[in-house]
């Protein structure tokens, strides 16, 4: 007996479950289907398995010019918003500062304000300000402000698991504040560091509405693919683009999480023999 | 921090001043005025668009909070080994890119797209003629935003569920309620935190939505943050646009100040 729900109600909460993950899967079912269907068009009936639709697009030089700057842009962000979510994450976790909250709250808004906002916001600004103009930089620049959120989110929750007497063990024995932090932190943090530049790379590279402001005339992925659209012809290469990058940032991501537990789980573990058990379940943030 | 106060803050302020008209996009026309300011209060189009808009986000906020809510339920009463494999299915279409998402419903929902083609060739509706309102109509773009934000809506109220103190929901059964009103009482009044923070992490960006109108809307599903583009973009008129924006931004940032709590650091992480 269950206090908190009954078998029947289980087996109805389950079937909801099953078909909300149903509803979510099956658009991206369908995508995968006619990108392998032999039509231009996406319609029924289906017509025949090709694969016609991958081989024009890896012939693509266009498409693959805009792959490669979606890749740079991607690299050059996601790599100064992690920089910048250490810094940041060190100053809310380890820090007390008059304002911390407001702070804190200014820090996560970009996570919730709408992105065209954004967006303008910085298209004014680029115009307004000398050192900045319309371009791969200023897109930089955009993508740095909305992944800096995320990449705080996943390293601060670390940053506070971090038995925080090893730091003062190592002030300690005489290292300065940078030697502490390049020998006891940043090796300890490393796993949520990586996953943190991968969620942010992940994020630039997928990013299009403040990057169609500000972009001027370079074409990054998500722009190529959106003025593919125009045409109806193209759209099977598309899915099949879609398809691919689709597969590897699921593989990505999900490799770089697998990764992370196992790797916090054995420094959990090396910390907890010096007297701290690790204070959070795998999974502790949800 | 200097970061965000440089490309985030100073924007904002930059929104201000071109509505006001101190700064100009054409030079030589800059003046104080709050001439855009009182054409766009005084029941405007844009106005009309922005109250439509707030509908839409709020019925995408409320479906995906109902949706989500008895799955994470349900995942909250899941066994710890089978809850983080199942949240995982769950969440991995979330991690792939919105622009696909939306991809994908364009191929389903168009008027030569998968189901209206479906249709012909089973012979379930004459040929060329397509469902209507199927797609760019306001029931697409709310469609595509309850299926890209259903997974994320899920997230803290499962995580409020799952930190409910079990011991609760005991006392409330010994204490002789049935499972229903132990729901009712105990569990749904201590979720309902997870369930705010979810509906305004759903609710303030699909206000400003912009890109899931422009690639499924057409021009009856179009939002305000379309209009915003289009003052920018086809109109050039970028006091109006100025106008349009810092007051989508003040809209979002008393909400905001609103909801402060449920956007803490700490909440966000780990509920």
């Amino acid at each position: 007996m269950d206090i908190a729900v009954s078998k029947g109600g289980l087996r109805v909460l389950a079937t909801i479950f099953g078909l909300l993950v149903a509803f979510l899967y099956l658009p991206l079912a369908i995508l995968l289907i006619f990108s392998f269907n032999d039509n231009n068009l996406p319609v029924f009936p289906l017509e025949g398995f090709t694969t016609k639709a991958y081989q024009q697009f890896a012939s693509n030089p266009e498409l693959q010019a805009a792959l490669g700057t979606s890749a740079k842009v991607a690299a050059a962000s996601s790599a100064i918003a992690v920089a910048l979510g250490i810094l940041s994450a060190i100053a809310l976790v380890r820090r007390s500062f008059t304002g911390k909250t407001a702070i804190s709250a200014i820090l996560i808004s970009p996570l919730v304000i709408p992105y065209i906002g954004l967006a303008i916001g910085l298209l004014i600004f680029i115009n307004s300000v000398p050192f900045l103009d319309p371009g791969l930089r200023a897109v930089i620049v955009g993508h740095v402000v909305i992944s800096l959120p995320y990449t705080i989110l996943i390293l601060a929750p670390r940053l506070e698991r971090i038995d925080i007497r090893l730091e003062e063990a190592a002030r300690d024995l005489g290292a300065g504040s940078f030697r502490t932090f390049r020998s006891i932190t940043l090796p300890l943090i490393m796993p949520a560091l990586v996953s943190a530049f991968l969620v942010a790379f992940t994020i630039s590279f997928d990013e299009i509405v403040i990057a169609s402001f500000v972009v001027g005339q370079d074409v990054t992925f998500p722009i190529y693919l959106f003025s593919q659209l125009r045409f109806p012809s193209l759209l099977p290469q598309v899915i099949a683009v879609a398809v691919v990058v689709m597969a590897a940032s699921v593989l990505v991501l999900i490799g770089a999480e697998v990764g992370r537990r196992i790797v916090e789980r054995r420094l959990g573990t090396e910390t907890g023999t010096i007297g701290e058990p690790v204070a959070e379940p795998v999974g502790g943030r949800a | 921090m200097a970061w965000l106060v440089v490309f985030f803050a100073v924007p904002v302020v930059y929104i201000a001043l071109y509505s006001v008209n101190v700064l100009s996009f054409f030079p030589g026309a800059e003046g104080f005025t709050f001439s855009e300011w009182k054409d766009f209060l005084d029941g405007s189009i844009f106005l009309d668009k922005f109250w439509t808009s707030v509908w839409m986000a709020l019925t995408v906020s409320a479906v995906a909070v109902l949706l989500a809510y008895p799955v994470a339920y349900f995942l909250a009463l899941c066994t710890p080994k089978r809850k983080y494999v199942l949240l995982l299915v769950m969440l991995s279409p979330f991690l792939i890119s919105y622009f696909l998402r939306i991809l994908a419903w364009k191929v389903i929902l168009g008027d030569q797209g998968v189901i209206n083609t479906f249709a012909y060739w089973t012979g379930l509706r004459a040929q060329d003629h397509p469902i209507p309102q199927l797609l760019y109509s306001r029931f697409s773009v709310v469609l595509v935003l309850i299926y890209v934000w259903v997974p994320f809506v899920a997230l803290p109220i499962f995580v409020a569920l799952e930190n409910l103190d079990r011991r609760l929901l005991e006392a409330a059964a010994d204490l002789g309620a049935s499972r229903w009103k132990t729901f009712t009482r105990v569990t749904l009044p201590l979720s309902v935190p997870g369930v705010i923070a979810a509906f305004i992490f759903v609710f303030i960006p699909t206000v400003g939505e912009y890109f899931t109108p422009l690639l499924v809307g057409g021009a009856s599903g179009s939002m305000f943050g379309n209009l915003i583009a289009d003052q920018f973009g086809q109109s050039l008129n970028w006091q109006t646009g100025s106008v349009l924006s810092f007051f989508l931004l003040g809209v979002v940032g008393i909400l905001m100040a609103l909801f402060a709590r449920f956007l803490t650091i700490r909440r966000v992480a780990t509920g």
